[in-house]
């Protein structure tokens, strides 16, 4: 029955022994890269998570204006004299919220709407013409409009990522599904009378999934990113610190230009989260190919 | 097989691109004038060309329509005024000489020089001023037409005399058409069916110092020096040979253009932590000059319990005027007592005013006395404005000492327009970038059906305060009832002023003879600074 | 044959897209908040007025009266008056498309002329040092917030080393070659930073497909034919690692276009992008409506080339 894709599985993979699994973790944990971007996540991740016990939540205003990075005020202090360290760190909650939020919404709607295309050939012309009008939308610009529309809160920046989102997933997901509909162990399946579940399952989502790994670290990237930029122009949610925030008052108050620190620190925030994310996924994508994968197979 | 293929493809895609957009650009020079010179820059015999960094294009270039900043900036350098403002509030004579009231204050007259003339050759004339102020009335053009409701008609006694006909006694009639409405020329803007449809985009004919000649969106608007302006400091025209306005996004790149000498002046006024850092830097000059208006918050006295003057009182005094001047605009604010007769204006300061403390306790028992308990109020602002957005915050944090909860809206400039507009609000904060003329503008303010009375100000005493101003005819006449007025707006909070901001504007050291006056529209690029200016030895 | 099919249902698809394109913008724009008589008429002026210039705008009219308006005038090329400037929106844009087309054209080229052998050394070089640099490289590139980059790059080349102009896109009263030499001086600050900005996903995709098409088996048979590396590299596994490259070009266009919003805004390039930032705070609805209109055309029509580029290329989707 399925004797012609075992065949082929074990044609890559001659190795025999541990689960794919533990293969992947074994190999992921000999990539020093992935390790150090674990590591940073997870310490953001704490950073999200403990914000009140790290510093106090910022308001107000302080004395010492525009201060730089300093023992007292290790990132220096803004326009109104408030601690930027405390603003960072806040910062990470929001902006992770924002992320981790967009991206997954994004990825469901991607995803189903990529392998369904892909799948099922009846709908994946109008499918496939939905996906083209979004991407065919600027979306930044279109982000904006809507932002400003719905007004700015972190529930419409989200909400406002994720659809605008999707379709980049979408698109990834079908041109790597298609091939793999149409070959000939899927054909096979299909004739000897699997259903369609069975074979989505069995061999359409496993084949994508690679990609669907890079899409959530690319997708939470750029949701991070997104949220910077819309904040930046202004459409942020202006009541909860995030990362954007804090370079939109530095843009604003006219301090980006004579004091470095006000924008440097949020963007290296910025860098590390999605720097670390994006090297986990990459890490992760190498350790599961067995053909990228160092552990001797070749 | 096909790699080279699918290379190829690649290849010719990009080259398509590059060859369309090389096809594109060689026009873009060519639009210029043949005659300019390749390089006309400072030093020689040349007056040199000043550089000023807007951060807007020019919406509209009819003076009688346009109303944005960098409108203004360029249409004022060549349609002249015929007064414009001193450091102490007063209007003073530009194009204008001399003007009176008649005894009854139903006539009036201005007296013109006999010097100006239009760049195509045409001579100005009181003909042109009778046009202009005709023009507005018919077709209620931009903020002047809200400024004439008393004229009835004007007629050119002389080439250089105007004589105005009034419906009604107006104190500040002449100083608001002499200040606010820019001379059009009535041989080129009379072709036009209607004024107001004149897009007056090419061809430009100017009786300024400066001629705009070349247009490009979204880069940079040249104006060449015009011969024979009289008003600058060598009264044979503008030692410039010419001014270029260029546009850039945002502050920040401003400075960073300043610094690396692509432009000579900014023409924003620079945000206080910028201002902080330009007046440490040796090759740069700093001006700094009063707003002509304050900023303020409003409180909506249509819904309740804000039309309770306690609870209007609870608020002003939930608020840390000093800290906001010094912290958030960094020291370039002064007080103005809570008055809305501004230190700025010398001539109707009343040294009596006090402004209100910062004592949140006392907020707790006016709201107590008036009954209200958890306070919750949403208060909106223009998002854009930098220093609003911030104080706007410390009005938030500060108010929840004194136990009221402000919700902040930063809004997008338009809806924020739109929800004033409809008085769609709790607290309003904003600001008045100019109220020179206190006789007439308190009218806007605080007449029940003012334009911009946001706070729903109804109060007969008032009414009646702003009768008696109005008609009065000298500024001695009218203080009192003015002053009186002030006192009543700030008893009952009816407009909350915080402060005047001082404006600070950053040059380039290599010019000099800049005539800084008051406010952002006027700053340093006013026609009689402009026309002054010269290269530093 | 099958080409031709295929190639006229794309166009045919891509009508469809624009008019999608434009309905959505259209109906997108007119749900925002605020008095759009606001942004065109003076606060100041009396009630009768401004029903004139609402008139004068079609904006008194019902939705679906101004819908059919507005495409019917699209056909003929007319993409409205701009509320704000009284002056055609085609006249506005057209005037700035030009610099969005070098900006965006030149960075996407100069990603793909770096991007390519970039890709090939990671995927040659898998899991050495010069791989994990490029990785990282990339990756930090695809990371930077684009108005940070922007600043710093300003900061750096701009006002320290001025070796280049802070904003801008040609000097005055320059002609001929050094017209050229000034665009491209102009140029290259903000072109750099948008090749920052996505040519990681280039030499990410790039490698990863390109490593998985080295392990296929036409590879494998190619070298046991004695055929030499490069060859294989080159010519067999590039060929086929192209393919989802390609569809990458258009994914990316609609990112590039976004990043040209934020990097012209920046960078004062006079571009389409920043009308549409400036047209934002304004709501200038016209000029919005046509920058969208104007920018989706060009990812669509870009869209149109990669997917028959895609159909030349695969023999798969060609026979489909």
């Amino acid at each position: 029955m399925s004797g012609l894709s075992e065949e082929l599985t074990t044609a890559v993979e001659p190795v025999a022994g541990p689960t794919p699994a533990a293969r992947t973790w074994r190999a992921f944990r000999r990539n020093p890269l992935g390790l150090v971007a674990v590591g940073l996540l997870a310490l953001l991740l704490v950073v999200a998570l403990a914000a009140p016990l790290i510093a106090d939540y910022p308001r107000g205003y302080g004395e010492d204006v525009l201060a730089g990075p300093s023992a007292a005020h290790w990132f220096g202090t803004d326009h109104l004299g408030r601690d930027i360290f405390a603003q960072v760190v806040w910062g990470t909650r929001t902006s992770m919220m924002v992320g981790l939020g967009a991206s997954a919404l994004a990825i469901v709607l991607g995803v189903a709407v990529g392998v369904g295309g892909a799948y099922f050939k009846r709908v994946d012309g109008v499918l496939g013409l939905l996906v083209d009008v979004m991407l065919s939308l600027p979306v930044l610009p279109l982000m904006i409009l809507v932002a400003a529309l719905a007004g700015p809160s972190v529930t419409t920046l989200v909400v406002v990522i994720a659809v605008f989102s999707w379709p980049e997933v979408a698109r990834v997901v079908r041109s790597q599904a298609l091939p793999i509909v149409g070959l000939s162990y899927v054909d096979a399946a299909h004739v000897m009378g699997a259903p369609n579940r069975w074979v989505l399952l069995r061999h359409v989502l496993p084949a994508v999934s690679p990609v669907i790994a890079v899409s959530v670290v690319v997708t939470a990237s750029r949701a991070v990113l997104s949220e910077a930029g819309l904040a930046f122009l202004g459409l942020g949610d202006p009541s909860s610190w995030s990362w954007g925030t804090i370079l939109y008052n530095a843009q604003r108050s006219g301090s980006l230009s004579s004091s470095w620190w006000t924008a440097f620190f949020p963007s290296l925030a910025i860098l590390l989260l999605v720097v670390a994310a994006t090297l986990v996924a990459l890490a992760y994508n190498d350790a599961r190919n067995p053909r990228t994968r160092q552990d001797g197979a070749r | 097989m096909s790699t080279s293929r699918g290379f190829g493809r690649r290849v010719a895609l990009g080259a398509a691109l590059v060859l369309a957009l090389a096809a594109c650009v060689p026009s873009e020079p060519d639009e210029s004038s043949d005659g300019a010179s390749g390089d006309a820059s400072e030093g020689g015999d040349g007056g040199g060309e000043l550089s000023i960094g807007t951060t807007a294009d020019v919406v509209n270039f009819n003076p009688l329509v346009g109303n944005s900043r960098t409108d203004s900036w360029v249409t004022n350098l060549m349609y002249p005024a015929m007064m414009t403002i001193d450091d102490e509030g007063t209007k003073v004579p530009a194009l204008a000489t001399e003007w009176g009231y008649g005894e009854d204050g139903l006539s009036a007259w201005i007296e013109l020089r006999d010097d100006m003339q239009w760049s195509d050759g045409e001579p100005l004339t009181a003909e042109d001023v009778v046009f202009t102020i005709d023009a507005i009335k018919a077709e209620q053009l931009g903020t002047v037409s809200g400024m004439i409701g008393a004229y009835e008609s004007a007629v050119a006694a002389s080439d250089t005399r105007i004589e105005f006909t009034l419906s009604r006694p107006d104190g500040a009639f002449l100083n608001s058409i002499g200040f606010w409405m820019p001379i059009v020329p009535e041989h080129v803007f009379g072709q036009a069916p209607t004024v107001a449809d004149f897009a007056n985009d090419s061809d430009w004919v100017s009786a300024g110092p400066f001629v705009l000649t070349t247009v490009e969106r979204g880069q940079r608007y040249v104006l060449e020096a015009v011969d024979g302006y009289p008003l600058g400091e060598d009264d044979s025209g503008p030692a410039l040979d010419r001014v270029v306005f260029r546009v850039y996004p945002d502050v920040n790149t401003e400075v960073l253009a300043l610094r690396s000498g692509e432009i000579d002046l900014i023409g924003n006024a620079l945000p206080p932590s910028v201002a902080r850092d330009v007046s440490g830097d040796d090759e740069l000059q700093t001006f700094s000059v009063p707003s002509l208006g304050w900023a303020h918050m409003q409180y909506n006295m249509r819904r309740p319990p804000l039309d309770q003057v306690e609870v209007r009182q609870a608020l002003a005094h939930a608020v840390d005027y000093e800290a906001i001047r010094e912290v958030v605009l960094g020291g370039n604010a002064v007080s103005s007592n809570s008055s809305v007769l501004t230190p700025t204006f010398a001539q109707w300061v009343d040294d009596t005013a006090e402004e209100y403390t910062y004592d949140p306790d006392l907020s707790r028992d006016l709201l107590a006395q008036a009954g209200v308990e958890n306070l919750e109020l949403e208060m909106i602002y223009d998002a854009g404005d930098p220093n609003i957005s911030s104080w706007a915050e410390l009005v938030r944090d500060q108010a929840a000492e004194a136990g009221i909860t402000i919700t902040l809206a930063g809004l997008e400039r338009n809806t924020y327009l739109a929800r004033t507009n409809d008085r769609d609000f709790d607290i309003y904060a904003g600001s008045w970038a100019i109220i020179d003329e206190p006789q007439s503008n308190f009218h806007l303010l605080f007449a029940p059906d003012g334009f911009i009375n946001y706070a729903g100000v109804n109060d007969p005493e008032i009414d009646r305060l702003m009768v008696e101003a109005s008609t009065a005819l000298t500024v001695e006449d009218a203080r009192g009832p003015l002053q009186e007025l002030a006192r009543i707006v700030t008893e009952q909070v009816y407009d909350n002023v915080m402060y005047v901001e001082q404006f600070t504007f950053a040059a380039s050291n290599e010019w000099t003879g800049f005539q800084p006056k008051p406010s952002e529209l006027l700053s340093v690029v006013n026609p009689q600074s402009l026309a002054s200016v010269r290269a530093a030895d | 044959m099958a080409l031709l099919r295929f190639t006229s249902l794309r166009v045919l698809r891509c009508l469809l897209t624009l008019w999608f394109a434009v309905s959505v913008t259209f109906f997108v724009v007119r749900l925002l908040p605020g008095d759009p008589a606001l942004a065109i008429a003076s606060p100041t002026m009396d009630e009768a007025q401004r029903q004139q210039i609402l008139a004068d705008f079609g904006l008194d009219r019902p939705l679906a009266v101004q819908y059919v308006t507005y495409l019917g005038e699209l056909l003929q090329g007319n993409l409205g008056v701009s509320f704000r400037q009284s002056v055609p929106v085609s006249e506005v844009l057209l005037e700035r498309l030009p610099w969005t087309l070098i900006l965006t054209g030149s960075a996407l080229l100069l990603t793909l002329v770096i991007g390519l052998p970039l890709g090939v050394l990671a995927a040659t070089h898998r899991g050495g040092a010069l791989d994990r640099v490029i990785q990282v490289g990339g990756v930090v590139g695809q990371s930077l917030f684009v108005p940070t980059v922007g600043i710093a790059l300003l900061y750096t080349f701009g006002l320290w080393l001025g070796w280049f102009p802070i904003g801008g896109a040609i000097d005055d009263d320059v002609y001929g070659l050094e017209a050229y030499a000034s665009i491209a001086r102009h140029l290259v600050l903000p072109c750099l930073s948008l090749v920052v900005l996505q040519i990681g996903a280039y030499v990410l995709t790039l490698r990863t497909n390109l490593i998985d098409a080295l392990g296929e088996e036409y590879c494998t048979v190619a070298r046991a034919k004695g055929a030499p590396e490069r060859r294989v590299v080159w010519k067999h596994a590039l060929r086929n690692a192209l393919l989802p490259t390609t569809t990458l070009v258009g994914l990316q266009l609609g990112l590039l276009v976004g990043g040209a919003v934020l990097t012209e805004t920046i960078f004062a390039y006079p571009g389409v992008g920043r009308a549409i930032y400036e047209s934002v705070g304004q709501l200038d609805f016209p000029v919005l409506q046509g920058a969208f209109v104007l920018l989706a055309a060009a990812v669509v029509v870009a869209n149109l080339l990669t997917d028959i580029a895609y159909g030349l290329l695969d023999p798969r989707v060609r026979a489909a």
